[in-house]
């Protein structure tokens, strides 16, 4: 049986002033699935990605990716992944098409398909006539599709994005959700963090909720909505029923 | 596996050469007009009573001093700065979510950082020459020294402004301290004047300082000598040292 994209065991994370971001986190991320985390601000959506793409090493637990031990070989797992921070900064000075172009030649791609895999991404970004502008001159909702692209740079199988579509309109949502899709379509495992509840919804196959360092409830939409106590049923209130609440534990094959 | 590394650190420098192509004013200060008001600055202090051939030597004294200025200032204050904005704006993250070594990070700033070294000595001396100071540098022995001379500074330089910027608790603390050391370095070592006129204790203080030993061997070679195999030994085991330190904390995963 193949390794799931992600998985993760008894993630622990406690900074040094003893705060503990992470406790004791389980999870997997099946092949070709887009898994959604949701959770309160501070809740540990943030250090549980930064764990997973090795910017931030667990105080314990383990985490593979496609097999790789990510804590103790954190170069081979990040050759499969894509990862779109919370706060990334760009570089201004580069115009948009080489930005792109450079970040694939980084990620391993030979400068031919890294220029063609950027001009593509462009398009796909909608940028086209944007393309040879600085970086400088863009909007916060432009920078921040590019920021989407570069993650998307040479097609890796895994994509971690934080909260990807903060700052973007109606519009530029659409776009990545599109793309987020397409890259499913095109067999990537997806796992983003978001703060719309409609995106978790709509884009997700399955819905993770971190609240303090926990990770309290995972499932499809319609597994977490039959659990509620009330009838209403929206994911919406499953958040604010599980946001300090216990575990509703739906998948314990998976654990 | 060597060539993709060649390839990783050359896509590190053209990033950062965009930003030198773009921004020019205040690499332009810092290589060339700080160094040159320097240089004028000191021959107008020595005044032009002094016997023809010590008022010769003076003027050499004072390119050399100009050189270590423009050195100390790109390298420390200028690059120092740029490396400390990458961290604080986010811009390191692009980095560091991809599979590239650290160490390609360091080496395609260091090449950047030679760049700036290599125009900023060699337009220095183009304008000591057009104002009419004999540079008895002829023999391609001469230029070779001084080639080595201004790579082992700029290695040791650089180093420096890699440490300050890895362990800065915040921008505004590391560019104060860039700022501090790019012109402290200079302004603490016998740059300018020769070590018999420092009181005691800086002079104790400036036998650890890169820029002593770069002044003196920028002195020797641009004054036709070619004995500086002491002061090269010494700037080779400085520069290794702030490399290695350099090296060791710039790490991509925090903890």
């Amino acid at each position: 049986m193949l390794d799931p994209a992600v998985r993760v065991r008894n993630l622990v994370k406690r900074y040094a002033d003893g705060t503990e971001a992470s406790r004791g986190i389980d999870l997997d991320v099946r092949r070709g699935e887009i898994l959604a985390i949701v959770g309160a601000n501070g809740a540990g959506k943030t250090t549980f990605l930064r764990q997973l793409t090795t910017e931030l090493r667990p105080t314990s637990g383990a985490i593979t990716i496609f097999g790789i031990d990510a804590v103790s070989a954190p170069g081979r797992a990040k050759r499969l992944m894509g990862v779109s921070p919370q706060e990334a900064g760009l570089f201004e000075t580069l115009g948009v098409r080489r930005h792109l172009e450079l970040f694939a030649r980084l990620k391993g791609l030979p400068r031919r398909a890294a220029g063609a895999a950027a001009r593509e991404l462009v398009i796909a970004l909608g940028l086209a006539t944007e393309a040879e502008r600085r970086i400088s001159g863009l909007s916060g909702g432009q920078r921040r599709r590019i920021l989407i692209g570069l993650a998307l740079l040479g097609r890796p199988p895994l994509l971690v994005l934080d909260e990807p579509t903060t700052g973007l309109d109606p519009a530029g949502r659409r776009l990545v959700w599109g793309l987020l899709k397409r890259a499913r379509g095109e067999g990537a495992s997806i796992i983003f963090s978001t703060h719309y509840m409609e995106e978790a919804e709509g884009l997700g196959d399955r819905v993770g909720v971190i609240s303090a360092g926990r990770l309290t409830a995972l499932g499809t939409v319609a597994e977490l909505t039959a659990r509620l106590s009330s009838a209403s049923g929206s994911l919406e209130d499953v958040y604010f029923e599980l946001a300090g609440g216990c575990f509703i534990d739906l998948e314990p094959a998976a654990k | 596996m060597i060539r993709r590394r060649l390839d990783d650190i050359a896509c590190v420098f053209l990033i950062h050469l965009a930003r030198l192509r773009a921004e020019a004013g205040p690499f332009v200060l810092a290589a060339f007009v700080f160094p040159l008001g320097m240089y004028f600055f000191a021959g107008a202090v020595a005044g032009s009573s002094s016997p023809p051939a010590e008022a010769s030597a003076n003027h050499l004294r004072f390119l050399a001093g100009s050189i270590v200025f423009s050195m100390s200032l790109t390298a420390i204050s200028w690059l120092g700065y740029l490396l400390l904005e990458n961290r604080f704006t986010g811009r390191l993250k692009l980095f560091s979510t991809l599979p590239l070594a650290p160490s390609s990070y360091v080496l395609g700033i260091l090449l950047f950082s030679l760049s700036h070294a290599t125009l900023g000595t060699a337009a220095l001396l183009l304008i000591a020459r057009a104002s009419g100071v004999a540079v008895p540098l002829h023999s391609a022995a001469g230029f070779g020294l001084l080639a080595v001379t201004i790579v082992l500074t700029m290695l040791c330089v650089s180093g420096v402004a890699v440490i300050i910027a890895a362990r800065a608790r915040s921008f505004t603390e590391g560019s104060l301290l860039t700022d501090a050391l790019g012109a402290g370095l200079v302004l603490l070592a016998p740059v300018y004047y020769g070590p018999d006129v420092l009181p005691r204790a800086l002079q104790l203080i400036s036998r650890l300082l890169p820029t002593t030993y770069a002044a003196r061997s920028v002195q020797a070679t641009l004054s036709g000598r070619l004995g500086v195999g002491q002061d090269l030994l010494i700037l080779s085991l400085m520069a290794a040292a702030s490399l290695s330190a350099g090296f060791r904390l710039m790490k991509w995963r925090e903890d």
